[in-house]
């Protein structure tokens, strides 16, 4: 019973409900009040690592958390195992970015915007810490609701449409999960994950395709994967950016997350070998990446561009993921970690460029990087990570990810990471060179300028959005050099994703 | 140029045939393969396997809740629920954020004076009973979520009955928000009163629990459904209320 990781859930929560009051007493605390939630948030994580850090060491890291005081097949139970304990930290880590830069960003709207913000924080760290399955639909639920809002923060019509066709595809996938919950506990009788992992195989081979089908399509519309993927770049487009690097940086990795909770510790990677999902899934994911590249090479918009480029990256981790080998987890979760701190930076940085142009597509792109030269040269640093350029961490990322298909045999896919890089490099330069040009204003120019609403007329605190690109670009040239940091806990999380097990023996023992 | 004007509706209306044909195939597909899977579940066992039977031999010993439902729903997945009304939480705010105006909403007079008489009557009758859904969520079907939309539905026929700026003028948004907020609030309160009291999140709180049946027993149960019941009610009440309100072209 480790108290902790109970707080993880409710320091934000609690932040979330108490920023309405704040917003009655003195609209001027808010900001105060949102930097102590994120940094107890912060605090939390990090004293959990320095207390755990010598059975992390050894491999034998787990926590765990009865709520109400009920043991496992009967109440819900918070656990915590080295894989948690990764995505936590990343999760966390991005967050705390990402609001900082918000309270740079968002001008008008603030309050209900962070109680939305916060309520992402708490559900996402709700989903990786919970052990109970219809406690991560509740969740799910709650990062379905926050984010479809949030996509329409900017309350113009595309907003609006953007908005409304988000929340259908994702609460329909939202229906599918439940559904698929309901049937395991019409067949198991229990909601446990523990407990149904141990009881799954007794199922019939047709209940059990049923069931893992239904999973399988909740959380392919949820991550973007080929026949499902039309909601993602119109809401990537409208987004503020900010919110568009949570969508990015954090949502889909949090889907990625259950994915892996659910298909290796819940349902068993056996058991989807015995039912021959595991090659179609391995296809349909690299499928969904070649259309993600190919996709990205005919959009004319900066913003939806990286929307096409996130489902080509995506598919690909879902891809090596698929492998179920060490070398493609090891591999896969390190692009999940790069991937997330490349995406979110490339966001973060348009949200700084496209400030003053009119629109996000190609031809208002000119000139961008003449105007704000340091943050353009961040900004090139980050694509050039995405392409996979040696000393940054998408080099290091994507070369583990290629050295597993390589091991696995699997050809295709190690041309799709090729294949990738290549059409990454065509659609990136041509957005470098357009904004290298020089913008020759005419008088027609002129007007259209002064008659045309930008899209934001003015950042609020414009070094703390710099500031933040140059972070999210120190994060990736550092660690790009130093990748070897993530050894241990990826090591660490790979031992918790393929010894099931030990999860099943230490939730249900306790 | 002139061409593609004529046969563009005629193109749009195949393109419309083409989607529409796409979209049944589909359904069609999907509503098969249900039906064919759905007939592959076991028939149904009775209560006998699994959690229920458990919670049904030793829900009342264990939480003093006579309704079952309420058992589960506030003490033995307590977590789940707080959950759903942050859910709530979070579907408010996210209205309030996209449709929430300068303007007080569109005035009317409203409806006929017999009608004004008539819920004026009745009005306190309306009220009562939704308070009697929650506090007695404990004892007979009903309870927080419930009596929450019955004590919404008021504020809602007021607006129709009497015009939309009577119950606005009355209980203002930040009343409501804070109203709601402080049923949140409650709910996490009595949660973080496990941990001091009790040792463990959501516990149900021992102190409190009286004989089995009465007004004021179950624990923390009657409480939180107090706590949830207002948090639905004003939640759902503000929902409605920035729906109303008129748009202007400035406020975007």
């Amino acid at each position: 019973m480790d108290i902790r990781i109970l707080f993880l859930i409710l320091v934000p929560l609690g932040t979330a409900f108490l920023i309405p009051f704040i917003d009655l007493i003195n609209a001027k605390l808010r900001r105060f009040f949102v930097l102590l939630g994120i940094l107890l948030e912060s605090y939390l994580i990090i004293s959990i690592i320095i207390n755990n850090f010598q059975s992390l060491r050894e491999g034998d890291f787990f926590l765990q958390y009865y709520l109400g005081g009920w043991h496992p097949p009967l109440g819900i139970t918070l656990a915590m195992d080295g894989l948690s304990l990764l995505f936590a930290v990343i999760t966390a880590v991005s967050l705390f970015l990402i609001v900082i830069y918000s309270i740079g960003y968002i001008g008008h709207h603030e309050g209900k915007y962070y109680v939305l913000y916060f309520l992402i924080t708490a559900a996402s760290m709700g989903v990786v810490l919970t052990a109970d399955m219809f406690n991560i639909y509740v969740f799910i639920e709650m990062l379905t609701i926050t984010s479809g809002a949030l996509i329409g923060f900017k309350r113009s019509q595309e907003a609006s449409a953007a908005a409304i066709k988000y929340l259908i595809y994702n609460v329909l996938a939202g229906l599918l999960f439940f559904l698929g919950v309901l049937l395991i506990y019409f067949n198991l009788g229990t909601l446990n994950m523990a407990d149904i992992s141990q009881n799954f195989a007794s199922l019939e081979s047709g209940i059990q395709l049923f069931i893992s089908a239904i999973f399988l399509t909740a959380i392919l519309i949820k991550m973007g994967i080929f026949p499902f993927l039309f909601w993602l770049p119109k809401s990537y487009d409208t987004a503020p950016s900010p919110v568009t690097a949570v969508l990015s940086g954090v949502l889909s990795k949090v889907y990625l997350y259950i994915f892996i909770r659910l298909f290796w510790t819940v349902i068993g990677f056996e058991t989807l070998v015995a039912l021959n999902l595991n090659v179609l899934l391995l296809d349909l994911a690299l499928l969904s990446s070649f259309f993600g590249h190919v996709f990205a090479l005919q959009s004319n918009n900066i913003k939806r561009l990286l929307g096409y480029s996130s489902i080509g990256h995506i598919g690909m981790i879902t891809a090596v993921i698929m492998l179920n080998t060490d070398a493609g987890f090891y591999g896969g979760l390190l692009h999940i970690i790069s991937h997330m701190f490349m995406k979110a930076g490339l966001f973060v940085a348009c949200g700084y460029l496209l400030q003053y142009t009119r629109s996000h597509a190609y031809r208002d792109f000119k000139g961008v990087g003449l105007r704000n030269r340091s943050v353009f040269i961040a900004f090139i640093a980050l694509l050039l990570s995405m392409i996979g350029m040696p000393p940054l961490l998408g080099f290091a990322s994507k070369w583990y990810v290629l050295m597993a298909f390589l091991e696995a045999r699997s050809y295709f896919g190690a041309f799709i990471v090729i294949f990738g890089s290549l059409t990454a490099v065509i659609y990136y330069l041509r957005y470098i060179a357009k904004g290298f040009e020089e913008v020759k204003l005419t008088e027609d120019d002129l007007r259209e300028e002064i008659y045309s609403r930008p899209l934001l007329s003015v950042l609020y605190r414009e070094k703390i959005v710099s500031f933040i690109t140059y972070a999210y670009t120190a994060i990736i040239v550092g660690f790009g050099l130093g990748f070897r940091f993530f050894d241990l806990p990826l090591r660490m999380s790979i031992e918790s994703i393929m010894n099931v097990e030990r999860y099943i023996e230490l939730v249900l023992g306790g | 140029m002139e061409i593609p004007t004529e046969t563009q509706p005629e193109v749009e209306s195949l393109n419309k045939l083409m989607k529409k044909t796409l979209i049944s195939v589909v359904l069609a597909g999907v509503a098969f393969a249900l039906y064919q899977n759905f007939s592959l579940m076991p028939g149904y066992e009775g209560l006998n396997v699994g959690l229920s039977n458990y919670i049904i031999e030793s829900g009342l010993k264990d939480t003093g809740s006579l309704n079952l439902i309420t058992a589960v729903l506030y003490d033995y997945r307590a977590f789940d629920s707080l959950g759903e009304s942050t859910v709530i939480f979070g579907a408010v705010s996210g209205i309030v954020l996209i449709l929430s105006r300068k303007m007080l909403p569109v005035s009317s007079k409203g409806l006929s004076f017999i009608v004004k008489r008539t819920l004026g009557i009745m009005t306190p009758f309306i009220a009562l009973f939704g308070l009697y859904v929650i506090t007695h969520g404990h004892l007979t079907p009903g309870g927080g979520f419930q009596g929450g939309v019955i004590l919404a539905a008021i504020s809602i026929i007021f607006s129709i009955v009497y015009g939309s700026a009577f119950d606005y003028r009355r209980y203002s948004p930040q009343t409501k928000t804070a109203l709601e907020t402080g049923g949140a609030l409650t709910f996490l309160g009595l949660g973080l009163a496990g941990i001091f009291m009790e040792g463990a999140f959501l516990h149900n709180l021992g102190f409190l629990t009286a004989e089995t049946g009465t007004l004021i027993s179950a624990g923390s149960i009657p409480y939180i459904n107090i706590g949830v019941g207002f948090k639905v009610g004003a939640g759902l009440a503000i929902i409605f209320y920035s729906m109303i309100q008129k748009t202007f072209e400035e406020d975007f």
